[in-house]
């Protein structure tokens, strides 16, 4: 599924938070059926509490920086999001989408954050939520933040390069815990600094890279999407065929000899009889 | 009266013809009672059916309360690692069976149950829950037998019932107590996987094993024989 956001920030009216940001996103629709998509909204711009209005209607209160909100299941189509302070009108919004597409079957994280420049912006981000193989986990990290190019590292190793807000990378990996940084791209100048980051097997951890470089609020926040894990192929217990519950071999051998003193008797008295009947005619 | 002269004459003819017929009238009888019953032990012999199928369905797709209205939202922190507790060991007391459970996982090459190779051993499922779950399957899978080492640990395990007991011993030295819910037999290629391997519903531990017809060219059975139990009071 590909997304293209085009943002065409329009003049904000009021306030210095007021960029006014309008998003299409386009995505490929898909073939199947349309169903409800699941819309899980991401705070990541730090001291700044706000609500949010899903056309029109105030859907989160007071919802406060670092917190992940819903999933909202969404009906696929277009929907204005208006992000103020809280208490403040939808006329004077910290920021807004107009007529965002939602499309049909996807699990779409929004995300409120800042762009490299500092703004407060809207992004749409498709969850990939392919089912893992047994024992993997998807670790998906998203710059989101204030800040110039970064490497990711776990174990001391980059391993997502020149990671660019607002772009993600992501991997599968072998479920269990690794200490992952922030590092600014191709220097060891840490921007975030180690964090264990516990993978549970079957989920995707969303890590978000949020805040400002220069606002010294470089920070993270994580989404966790849980049933994402696999099955074994099959449960292959059994190479003996010792269990295969037939009848036991006495039912049959009873059987047969059961069989054969019926006939043979029947055989015998029918003859018997031929004969009683042969001796009346004589 | 010739008629009854004729009557009267057979028996005679008859028995000096027959001097078999009593033995074969026994002969039949026997052979009838041999017959019907080995057709009554057969039907008895037949491979356990399913039972408890509605109440297996039941756990798989039971949810927590929900938490009142309005949108959740939770901290954007990563979610703590779970210290898991390893099924150490496992009891039937009415199969007799007491076996070492080993954490296991999947078999690389072929991406199937990692069943251990001791048939005396059977296998945790270690990337689903272990006996701190809340919610979930707790999966035990062994083998009913080997080609080699003969019946196994689940050679029995078909004839277990609703309302038999199953006891686990975690790694931590606790004792978890479950109940038979539902013996379900599942044609392999049919068996709903993802209900059995579920991290949601309630807390249930299920124990799979082999069954049903054996092909002797593929060296497999056709079945899965799937025993449901949920956690009782101890």
């Amino acid at each position: 599924m590909s997304i293209r956001l085009t943002l065409r920030r329009i003049a904000a009216g009021a306030g210095a938070l007021g960029a006014v940001a309008a998003a299409t996103l386009l995505v490929a629709s898909p073939a199947h059926a349309a169903g409800s998509s699941k819309v899980s909204v991401v705070h990541g711009i730090p001291g700044q509490p706000v609500d949010v209005y899903v056309n029109g209607k105030k859907t989160l209160d007071n919802f406060q920086p670092s917190k992940v909100a819903g999933p909202l299941d969404l009906p696929a189509g277009k929907y204005d999001i208006v992000i103020v302070k809280p208490g403040d009108p939808v006329t004077s919004p910290v920021v807004k989408v107009d007529q965002a597409a939602v499309p049909a079957d996807a699990n779409i994280s929004l995300v409120a954050h800042l762009t490299a420049d500092g703004k407060p912006t809207l992004t749409p981000f498709v969850n990939d939520t392919k089912t893992l193989a047994p024992g993997k986990a998807r670790l998906v990290v998203r710059h989101t933040a204030a800040a110039p190019a970064v490497d990711v590292r776990a174990g001391g190793q980059p391993v997502f390069k020149n990671l660019t807000n607002p772009n993600e990378a992501k991997a599968d990996l072998a479920a269990g815990t690794v200490s992952a940084d922030v590092v600014l791209a191709g220097t060891s100048t840490v921007a975030i600094p180690a964090a264990d980051v516990n993978l549970a097997e079957g989920t995707s951890t969303i890590v978000y890279a949020v805040g400002s470089a220069e606002g010294k609020t470089l920070g993270v926040v994580a989404q966790t999407i849980t049933g994402l894990h696999g099955t074994p192929g099959s449960v292959n217990s059994g190479t003996g065929g010792t269990a295969d519950r037939g009848p036991a071999a006495w039912t049959y051998a009873a059987a047969g000899a059961g069989l054969m003193l019926l006939l043979g008797g029947a055989l015998v008295l029918r003859r018997g009889a031929r004969r009683v009947v042969g001796g009346v005619r004589a | 009266m010739p008629a009854r002269s004729s009557d009267g004459a057979s028996p005679q003819t008859a028995a000096g013809a027959r001097p078999g017929r009593p033995a074969a009238w026994v002969a039949v009888m026997i052979g009838a009672v041999l017959l019907a019953g080995a057709a009554v032990a057969a039907c008895a012999q037949r491979p356990a059916p399913t039972v408890g199928a509605a109440g297996a369905a039941a756990l798989a797709s039971a949810t927590p309360s929900p938490s009142g209205g309005g949108v959740p939202i939770v901290a954007g922190a990563p979610p703590p690692a779970v210290a898991a507790v390893p099924p150490a060991r496992l009891r039937i007391g009415k199969l007799g069976v007491n076996a070492t459970v080993n954490p296991v996982g999947v078999d690389e090459r072929t991406g199937d149950f990692a069943v251990p190779p001791s048939v005396d051993v059977v296998g945790w499922y270690r990337y689903g829950p272990g006996l701190e779950a809340t919610a979930g399957s707790i999966v035990i899978a062994g083998h009913v037998d080997s080609a080699q080492q003969g019946g196994g640990a689940f050679f029995k395990l078909r004839d277990l019932g609703p309302g038999d007991r199953i006891d686990v011993t975690g790694g931590d030295g606790t004792v978890h107590r479950f109940g038979v819910v539902a013996r379900e037999i599942h044609p392999k290629t049919a068996i709903p996987l993802q209900r059995y391997f579920a991290r949601d519903g309630a807390v249930r531990l299920t124990l799979i094993t082999c069954g049903g017809p054996f092909d002797s060219a593929t060296r497999h059975y056709r079945d899965n024989v799937v025993i449901t139990a949920q956690p009782i009071a101890t």
